[in-house]
């Protein structure tokens, strides 16, 4: 690793040495500006560049150059133009970078170009922004370090900014973490500040200027890198978007050597274990519910969380200390409302939700990001800020038939930079809501059927033996005593009518509607005593009813005598109401058939029950 | 291009309560259906109230499973 950065470092210098034509010496940097930040493992560069137009013809394209031992390592850049005059007023706009072929430039440049906003003309300036983020550019020095000793990272860097352009004047400074600096390479107008570190300003370089130089100092940071990551994004319009994501977590720094002490870990954390890490910290959007932290183990409760308003933040801890070369799984998962997440425009859904994984300072390597769709969706769309690897799948889960649609986005070397939010487009119509509930309605019902099924299905194996017969008619017997007793309650229930009928016409004096009342009960009981006849002449024919029959008939019989009890009272209420008797004649009258009436109703109601009980 | 946020056609809340409230209907229902099933004589047995008690029970209990399914975190 360090010997070809080496030999990159040569071959850089040789092929600066050997380039003589100046393709791109139209524009000047007037004014260069660099500042990179490696208090983390992630070392992030911000550069200001004013580019001057020097020639007569006008520039639509700006060249971007880093040696490549770097740019190979590049994760993240972005171009910015500021407009507007002031510092108040200024606002970034990003502009549109590409790899470009390195052609006229020696391989050992990574060449990106950058399409200006307006053409540069003669004399014409314009002040960018850049932004960079390279990871694996620290280099443990020494590559393999014992428990107790300290973690020292190696930076190379080149003091002059390296550019097919020359510059007029240009300074950098390194943002070093507070604590002990090796070295690193002394020039002309070089200085530490407490923990920053200045070059420059030098004046007046030629095109493809290099200086190299190197820091070594000790890094307290986690070098927390997860290998592969897979975030599941799972949309519910029922009102969830379900994240669950799966870490492969190792520590890129110095490799442990020799043996791990737990009581010396335990014991004195600092210095003794200074290169590890024992947490991560997570920050999740606010409102998140239901979070998780687990691996294949099982629940890990090592985990600490915090929520207010704007965000929830999860600490989480792995079962051990990570040193350099350990790695560790683990899974997190958390709902998020859907409200939050899930918006309507133009006709079409969009899922608007973050790129990256909620991590602190975490590099991942190979990050793929599964958005899971409500089954049903259709013209599926994604917006990205950057450029992603992206392809579709089907999922099958809960109550799923066709599966969903699952859309893949990739990426490889990912960092915190990348944590933007991507939208992605569906159309969706909510009658596909209700195919869940559907299928478990129908599932219900099919169990329903299948009883109903059952109750109807005859299982005797002989359709001829004796007791199988013998059970048929017993089941014809109990059917004719069902509908009897029916009947015989369609009876009882026409009687309280009828009685109804009679506290109406003391009330009101209306003979006419009680007359007609009556008419309507006679034709009524006519059509039960009728319907009764045949069902009767059945038990008393059925051997197997013999014992019951006597009893069935002594219940119609007695209805029936109930039943002329009760139209003899109801004569003798409605003449007496045609004489114009008074209330207490009428009622001395009927006192004697009414106490016959009670007494035939209790044991036609004695006699039901009995029936009811075979 | 006003982004509309999209929210859940019944509020999440109200999951476990309406789970609860379905779920208690449809056992009922089934109890009569399967008291019905059980008293009623193989002759005298009528298909249509059979079946209409079913659809409304398996109607109640759908829901009342779905909304139980919600409020316990299986988000379908």
């Amino acid at each position: 690793m360090k010997q070809s950065s080496v030999v990159d470092l040569l071959l850089l210098l040789l092929a600066i040495a050997l380039l003589a034509t100046p393709a791109f010496s139209d524009l000047v940097l007037s004014k260069v500006e660099r500042r990179i930040d490696v208090t983390s493992q992630i070392a992030r560069v911000t550069k200001t560049l004013k580019v001057v137009n020097s020639g007569s013809e006008s520039v639509s394209e700006f060249i971007l150059t880093f040696p490549k031992f770097l740019g190979n390592n590049l994760a993240y850049l972005s171009v910015a133009h500021s407009e507007g005059k002031g510092k108040s007023k200024r606002t970034l706009v990003n502009l549109s970078v590409r790899e470009a072929d390195s052609k006229g430039i020696p391989d050992s440049i990574s060449v990106y170009s950058v399409t200006l906003p307006k053409s540069l003309s003669k004399g014409d300036t314009l002040t960018l922004e850049v932004v960079a983020a390279f990871t694996n550019v620290l280099q443990p020095f020494p590559e393999k370090i014992t428990q107790g000793e300290i973690h020292l990272v190696m930076l190379q860097e080149s003091a002059q900014y390296l550019s097919p352009y020359a510059v007029e004047s240009q300074s950098l400074s390194i943002k070093l973490p507070n604590a002990r600096i090796e070295s690193y390479t002394k020039l002309e107008n070089t200085k530490l500040q407490g923990s920053e570190l200045k070059y420059g300003p030098y004046k007046n370089l030629q095109s493809y200027s290099y200086s190299p130089i190197v820091v070594h100092f000790e890094s307290k940071a986690a070098f927390a890198v997860a290998e592969k990551l897979v975030r599941e994004i799972e949309v519910s319009h029922w009102g969830n978007v379900q994240v669950t994501e799966h870490y492969n977590v190792v520590h890129r720094g110095a490799q442990l050597r020799g043996e791990f002490s737990r009581l010396d870990f335990q014991a004195r954390p600092n210095p003794r274990g200074a290169s590890a890490f024992r947490h991560l910290l997570a920050r999740l959007p606010p409102r998140a519910h239901s979070i998780y932290y687990r691996d294949d183990i099982g629940n890990i409760s090592t985990s600490e969380m915090q929520s207010d308003s704007k965000k929830t933040e999860l600490l989480i801890e792995p079962r051990f200390p990570l040193f350099g070369g350990w790695k560790t799984f683990f899974t997190i998962g958390y709902g998020l409302p859907l409200s939050d997440f899930l918006f309507a425009s133009e006709g079409k859904r969009f899922l608007n939700i973050s790129f990256g994984s909620p991590i602190l300072d975490l590099v991942t390597e190979k990050l793929i990001v599964q958005v899971v769709l409500p089954e049903g969706s259709k013209d599926i769309s994604v917006a990205t800020p950057f450029t992603v690897k992206q392809f579709q799948e089907i999922k099958y889960s809960h109550l799923d038939i066709a599966g969903r649609p699952v859309v893949v986005l990739e990426k490889n070397n990912v960092v915190p930079d990348h944590n933007q939010h991507v939208q992605v487009y569906y159309k969706f119509s909510n009658i596909n809501l209700l195919s869940e509930p559907l299928m478990l309605i129908s599932g219900f019902f099919f169990l329903f059927i299948t009883c109903i099924i059952y109750t109807r299905a005859d299982f005797s194996i002989s359709k001829s033996s004796p007791t199988y017969l013998a059970k048929l008619q017993w089941d014809e017997v109990l059917a004719t005593l069902q509908e009897v007793q029916s009947i015989i309650q369609k009876c009882l229930a026409t009687h309280d009518k009828l009685e109804a009928s009679l506290r109406d016409l003391s009330r009101t004096g209306d003979i006419q509607t009680c007359k007609a009342a009556r008419k309507s009960t006679d034709s009524l009981l006519k059509d039960f005593s009728k319907e009764l006849k045949p069902l009767l002449g059945f038990l008393q024919s059925s051997p197997i009813a013999s014992h019951i029959s006597p009893k069935v008939e002594e219940l119609v019989a007695k209805e029936k005598e109930l039943e002329e009890k009760l139209m003899a009272k109801h004569t003798t209420v409605v003449e007496g109401y045609e004489k114009k008797s008074s209330g207490r004649d009428i009622e001395n009258r009927i006192a004697s058939q009414q106490q016959k009436i009670i007494a035939l109703r209790q044991e036609i109601e004695d006699l039901l029950e009995f029936i009811d009980e075979i | 291009m006003a982004a509309k946020p999209i929210a859940s056609p019944i509020p999440v809340a109200l999951y476990p309560t309406l789970s609860v409230f379905t779920l208690a209907i449809g056992l009922v229902i089934t109890a009569i259906f399967f008291i019905y099933e059980a008293t009623s004589s193989r002759k005298n047995r009528s298909l249509g109230k059979e079946l209409a008690t079913s659809a409304v029970a398996s109607v109640f209990l759908g829901f009342g499973s779905l909304f139980l399914l919600l409020a316990s975190g299986v988000y379908v």
